[in-house]
């Protein structure tokens, strides 16, 4: 299916969008491709967001111009290089369906770049915790800093058809990679978590930036340490608008308050947010 | 060139376009879009005395071209809002509008009062038909009786004009809509979201803790079509139309029917820019059929 440009509708003039970094932006799909276990891999013009795109943020995409679905759909920046981004992402719903389709040539708007961005922690020794498509922010978060900080990667998922960017991983500066599946296909068999203890004596990480499946996260917050290290997590949520209006968004925070992923995260504390038992 | 102002009566807006409350955030959120001072006016997230935390997620569910909604009005309280309303006013000459919400009709009425003492809105709204407060989705805007004591009630105490929206999830939205008008409500806004399910097939529950939620966005334009076109013939006071509008055509077809002005929601969400693309296709479309000015078509359906 290609996206043909419907006149006007979903089109935002070239003058919007010029405060706050904010844009939507018509994109161009430069290069489309399918991966193992229904992965897609797409790298898209979009040359504002790109320029300003930092790690953590994300975008929200028109998978369709027409009215269903109506709503776009919030996806982590794997990767920016002006005048390029890049998405990852498994096919699951009919968002990520129609998105899966595209093709190389294809256009779709896109809104961005959105929420926080991981703080920089410069001079610390960070530990990047990734569960399956959890890669994406951290994977950007990593290419923008590992030449400057000592990073270290634990990467897990289903098996070896869904853990893919391995390539690109290893030609990275990681202090230490360790990677989990939980067949045993690749890398250690097992939850991600199983390797956590361990490479955290041996490595001893100041702090820790992780992304991946609620019950990663809520497995993460009550082994990793409180004070021993300063821990941040990139959330994901069922998003309306992606910039702050419609509150649709909102995660229970540790206060009791509801807090908007959107423009409030995607990055909190990870110990401010209250996860399930 | 087409004339695009609507005119309310008590006042007239330099274009029809207002988009619809609960879909605009508090208006600062779009300046990075486009000049506010495009839009006919513009209507602020509803507001309660005190601030409020609104619903548990999930707060939405997609349905096939529209939304289900269940946010429960999440807001910061009255006290913050005058804060934000003042920076906004700033910011624009565009109308503002304050939604006005409460629990029971006190509440209406003071927070009411306090906006309707605030030099920087034009005018209120009177949320009487927000689906997602009360289990069931209970609103005053069901009831004739209730509208009718509710917006007397309000009107004694605000000096400005007194827009009263109203809840499709009635029997006799006619009956409301007159009740409104004979208590003195300077215009009528409809309709509120739709009174939808959804469910999980899996957990054998309902998606939203409320049950109920409010369904909008393009699926429900002819359903809002029809009240809108039945009310405009039964009340004299203007009527401001909604439901699903995404375009220019869209808005010419409310007013078509006799609406002296729209709102736009959902479309924000997905297309920030779209209340102002929406403004020039307006007049693009005005031209192609050779309409000079909107009271030339408005209640003008042949029927």
């Amino acid at each position: 299916m290609s996206l043909h440009l419907t006149k006007g509708l979903f089109t935002a003039p070239a003058k919007h969008g010029i405060m706050r970094g904010m844009q939507d932006e018509r994109g161009l799909i430069v290069e489309a491709r399918s991966l193992d276990g229904d992965c897609r891999l797409l790298k898209i013009a979009v040359p504002q967001i790109a320029a300003q795109a930092k790690p953590g943020n994300f975008v929200m995409v028109r998978v369709s111009p027409s009215l269903d679905p109506i709503l776009r759909r919030p996806f982590g920046i794997l990767q920016s290089e002006p005048p390029h981004i890049w998405l990852y992402f498994q096919v699951r719903g009919r968002g990520t369906q129609l998105l899966g389709s595209l093709r190389a040539a294809d256009s779709l708007d896109i809104l961005g770049p959105l929420g926080n961005a991981f703080p920089e922690l410069a001079g610390k020794k960070i530990l990047l915790i990734a569960g399956g498509r959890g890669i994406v922010p951290l994977f950007h978060y990593a290419k923008a800093y590992a030449a400057q900080r000592q990073l270290l990667l634990l990467y897990g998922g289903r098996s070896a058809a869904e853990l893919h960017l391995l390539e690109e991983i290893k030609a990275m500066p990681f202090e230490k990679t360790v990677i989990f599946s939980e067949d045993g296909s690749i890398g250690k068999k097992g939850l991600l978590t199983a390797g956590l203890e361990k490479l955290i004596a041996e490595q001893r990480p100041q702090a820790t930036l992780s992304c991946g499946p609620e019950a990663m996260l809520a497995r993460l917050v009550r082994m990793l340490k409180p004070g021993k290290t300063e821990n941040y997590a990139s959330l994901e949520a069922l998003m309306g608008c992606g910039f702050g209006v419609c509150h649709s968004c909102v995660v229970l925070a540790a206060d009791g308050s509801y807090r908007k992923v959107c423009d409030e995260g995607p990055v909190f504390p990870l110990e401010g947010i209250q996860w399930p038992n | 060139m087409a004339e695009l102002s609507a005119d309310l009566g008590f006042c007239t807006l330099k274009n029809p376009v207002i988009p619809a409350s609960g879909t605009f955030g508090y208006g600062e959120e779009f300046l990075p879009f486009f000049d506010l001072d495009l839009l006919g006016a513009l209507i602020l997230k509803g507001i309660f005395r005190k601030p409020r935390s609104g619903n548990p997620p999930p707060r939405l569910a997609e349905t096939p071209a529209g939304v289900l909604n269940s946010i429960g009005l999440a807001g910061p309280g009255s006290e913050k809002l005058q804060e934000i309303i003042r920076r906004l006013h700033a910011k624009t000459r565009t109308p503002i509008i304050v939604n006005v919400c409460g629990e029971d009709d006190r509440e209406f009425e003071e927070v009411a009062e306090i906006f309707s003492a605030m030099a920087e809105v034009a005018m209120l709204e009177l949320n009487i038909s927000c689906p997602n407060i009360k289990k069931g989705g209970a609103c005053p805007a069901q009831d004739a009786g209730h509208t009718s004591r509710l917006v007397r009630r309000v009107k004694k105490v605000v000096r400005k004009p007194l827009i009263v929206k109203l809840s499709p999830n009635t029997a006799d939205i006619v009956g409301v809509a007159r009740a409104a008008e004979g208590a003195g409500a300077d215009a009528i806004s409809l309709v509120n979201t739709f009174l939808g399910l959804a469910v999980d097939l899996e957990k054998r529950k309902p998606v939203f803790a409320n049950t109920l939620a409010g369904l909008s966005g393009p699926a429900i334009k002819p359903l809002a079509l029809k009240l809108v076109w039945e009310v405009c013939r039964q009340v004299r006071i203007p009527v401001i139309g909604m439901g699903g509008i995404t375009s220019g055509r869209d808005v010419l077809d409310y007013i078509l029917v006799g609406a002296a002005a729209v709102q736009i929601g959902t479309v924000n969400f997905c297309e920030p820019g779209a209340a102002v693309r929406i403004i020039g296709e307006i007049e693009a479309e005005m031209d192609k059929l050779q309409i000079k000015n909107l009271s030339e078509i408005r209640g003008k359906l042949q029927a």
